[in-house]
């Protein structure tokens, strides 16, 4: 196990940042901290790296306790902070050996690791450039560079992609998944559960401080009754359509508004199929339907009762 | 890991225009305003000679002792008016000219004539004055006694004097100088943006630089330690450019104890950035509210030193002397201003002792505030 944290509790005062997180990473996962802004992830970021003062609970990384003198232990962490953490007065090719010299005092060495971290985050053309001339996709690749040059066992990602174009996003995350697949044991936190769901082995979810679900994406889909949401755009329907409608089996609701229909199901087979029979039986005109998935928002959105970026 | 974080902060210390502007180019500039400035004031505050004249009549030629004593105080280089002899119209037309201060009649008394008073006239009724008593007491004494001339000759020749004079200086007053050893001092003190950033970078709870820094397999004193050292090299090699630029482009004069004002350039330099990583440390406000209370502390220190006007060091020191003592600029200036003018130390060590205990009393703060290694919130 890589990371073990048990009842761990931060207070500010009487607000409880994180009420009694217990957690494990094994080694190799890409393990997702997922909850909205202010549920405790970068206070249990910063908990785990000994940076911040926690009133309870044990932490253990490696399998040794976690201490702000635990220079082995740090030895194999990279971090790549939620705020860009980079010297201005640096070029992009000095801040990376920078940071990677305070890990790797081996000149050759280091330098053959800087160069690696530069391609992998495709910085080559950029090297010379200070870090205000970069454009902000740039430079959260360069914020992750700063982080993972020195080939850490233990990745911890808090929001990098915070500001960042699809683009960018995109290259980050499958630059995550890059790392994980050299052998990097990830950490990553955000309040997209897009990201989350496509990169992470396995999720918890964090809020006010406390963990509701723990486990694989599907595992945590399966905690809830929610099936498929189908949305139907149709131009007319009736109260007395939508009240037969929502009397067939498996519906948990259904909505008509802006000529939309939005159905949500309950767990069951064939729902797709069956509210199909109905639209061709009630002969309602249609457009387009869609339908989707639940998605790791309505895992959160069942469990709490409001939406991941309420 | 010494020289990798040294050498690296250096660069970015190197790089930072704003601060290298503050710390080096705007005192730099501020020395040649100063220079131009207070070019003369030096030679505006020397004596010289004041012009009068006689007016040449038979009493002026008859009165021999007063010629005598007229010409001996109009002659040589520290002479003390410059005399014209010439007549009574000519000489008012020089005083409503303002071309003499003062013309003198021989009549019995001597008169003095003015049109308005003034040191120059004070000094020129000051030495008629004095003729006159002695006269009047070599007159006295003759008549009293007439067999005492040799005797009165004598004892003119050698007065007494009741109070003996000790210099405590070879050097000359320089009204001058004392400018200059505030911006010096001013300078030092600027190195306080040295040492917030040092602090700053350091505070996990204040950047996310410092915050990566403590994540790192490095001992955060350490890492603090290497940094302050390359902020302190390159703000000690600021201000020996400015005392270069002093002593060799502006000819500002330090006296012969080169050793002592390098030490006390460093002692300085040390004051400066250590007072701001204290201050960076304690202050847990914006980057901006820190550069505020460094840059009021600094302005407001050199003004009480003297560095707007000189005689505030004077009013200070009479009036409130302890905050002489508690002001960093004042004793750095104080400390250059003792090396230049006394032979003696003991004021110099005086003021080099305060300026240790600022160091102990900041770099001691500082190392109780960013010694945490763990920090309440972030």
């Amino acid at each position: 196990m890589i990371i073990k944290v048990k009842n761990l509790v931060k207070r500010y005062g009487d607000l409880i940042a994180l009420d009694h997180l217990s957690l494990s990473v094994n080694e190799g996962e890409v393990f997702g901290l997922l909850g909205p802004n202010g549920s405790g992830k970068t206070t249990a970021i910063n908990c785990i790296l000994s940076l911040l003062k926690y009133d309870k609970g044990e932490i253990e990384i490696f399998g040794q306790p976690m201490t702000p003198d635990a220079y082995n232990i740090k030895r194999d962490i990279g971090i790549v902070m939620q705020n860009v953490a980079v010297y201005n007065e640096l070029t992009v090719y000095e801040n990376i050996d920078y940071f990677c010299g305070l890990y790797v005092q081996d000149k050759k060495l280091r330098k053959k690791l800087v160069d690696e971290a530069i391609d992998f985050v495709e910085l080559s053309e950029f090297t010379k450039f200070y870090p205000k001339k970069l454009s902000g996709g740039l430079l959260r690749r360069l914020n992750i560079a700063c982080g993972i040059a020195h080939k850490p066992k233990l990745i911890i990602l808090d929001e990098p992609t915070v500001a960042v174009d699809p683009q960018s996003r995109n290259r980050i995350l499958e630059g995550i998944l890059e790392l994980n697949r050299q052998g990097a044991t990830i950490i990553y936190t955000s309040h997209y559960m897009e990201e989350v769901e496509q990169i992470c082995s396995r999720i918890m979810i964090l809020d006010k401080g406390k963990a509701i679900a723990t486990g694989t994406k599907d595992e945590l889909k399966a905690m809830i009754s929610m099936g498929e949401k189908i949305t139907v755009e149709t131009y007319s329907l009736s109260e007395e359509q939508l009240s037969r409608l929502r009397r067939l089996p498996n519906i948990a609701s259904a909505e008509y508004k802006n000529q939309t229909l939005e159905i949500k199901s309950n767990k069951g087979q064939h729902n797709l199929e069956t509210i199909l029979e109905f639209i061709k039986k009630e002969g309602i005109r249609f457009g387009k339907i869609y339908s989707e998935m639940p998605t790791l928002n309505d895992v959160f959105l069942e469990i709490t009762g409001k939406g991941l970026r309420d | 890991m010494f020289a990798h974080i040294f050498i690296n902060r250096l660069k970015c210390l190197l790089r930072d225009r704003e601060t290298i502007f503050w710390t080096m180019m705007f005192p730099l500039l501020l020395a040649v305003f100063f220079n131009m400035a207070l070019l003369n004031v030096n030679n505006d505050e020397m004596f010289k000679a004041i012009d009068i004249a006689v007016v040449d009549d038979s009493s002026y030629q008859s009165d021999r002792h007063f010629k005598a004593a007229l010409d001996e105080a109009s002659k040589g280089d520290g002479r003390l008016f410059n005399l014209t002899v010439t007549s009574k119209d000519n000489a008012d037309e020089l005083l409503n000219e303002n071309k003499i201060a003062g013309y003198i009649v021989v009549e019995e008394p001597i008169k003095l004539v003015v049109n308005k008073s003034g040191i120059n006239q004070a000094i020129v009724k000051s030495f008629i004055d004095s003729y006159m008593q002695t006269a009047s007491s070599v007159n006295s004494i003759l008549f009293e006694k007439p067999n005492a001339q040799q005797e009165l000759v004598s004892s003119l020749n050698e007065r007494q004097q009741y109070v003996k004079e000790v210099s405590a200086t070879n050097a000359e007053p320089n009204n001058v100088l004392n400018y200059f050893y505030t911006l010096i001092a001013m300078a030092c003190m600027y190195g306080c943006f040295f040492g917030m950033r040092e602090a700053s970078d350091i505070q996990a709870d204040i950047s996310p630089l410092a915050a990566r820094v403590n994540i790192s397999p490095v001992h955060k004193l350490k890492a603090f330690i290497y940094s302050f050292c390359a902020s302190l090299i390159l703000h000690l090699f600021e201000i020996f450019i400015l005392l270069m630029f002093l002593r060799f482009v502006l000819g500002v004069d330090f006296g012969p104890k080169t050793g002592y004002v390098i030490l006390t350039s460093v002692l300085g330099s040390i004051t400066g950035v250590s007072f701001g990583a204290f201050v960076s440390a304690i202050v847990k406000k914006s980057e901006n509210i820190k550069i505020a209370i460094l840059l009021g502390v600094s302005m407001t220190g050199s003004f009480l030193a003297g560095m707007m006007y000189q005689n505030m060091k004077y009013i200070v020191a009479q009036n409130v002397p302890v905050l002489s003592y508690l002001n960093p600029v004042n004793l750095l200036t104080d400390a250059f201003y003792s090396l230049y003018y006394y032979d003696t130390f003991s004021r110099y060590a005086l003021n080099i002792g305060f300026l240790c205990i600022f160091i102990v009393v900041f770099s001691f703060g500082t190392y109780l505030i960013i010694r945490r290694r763990k920090y309440a919130s972030l």
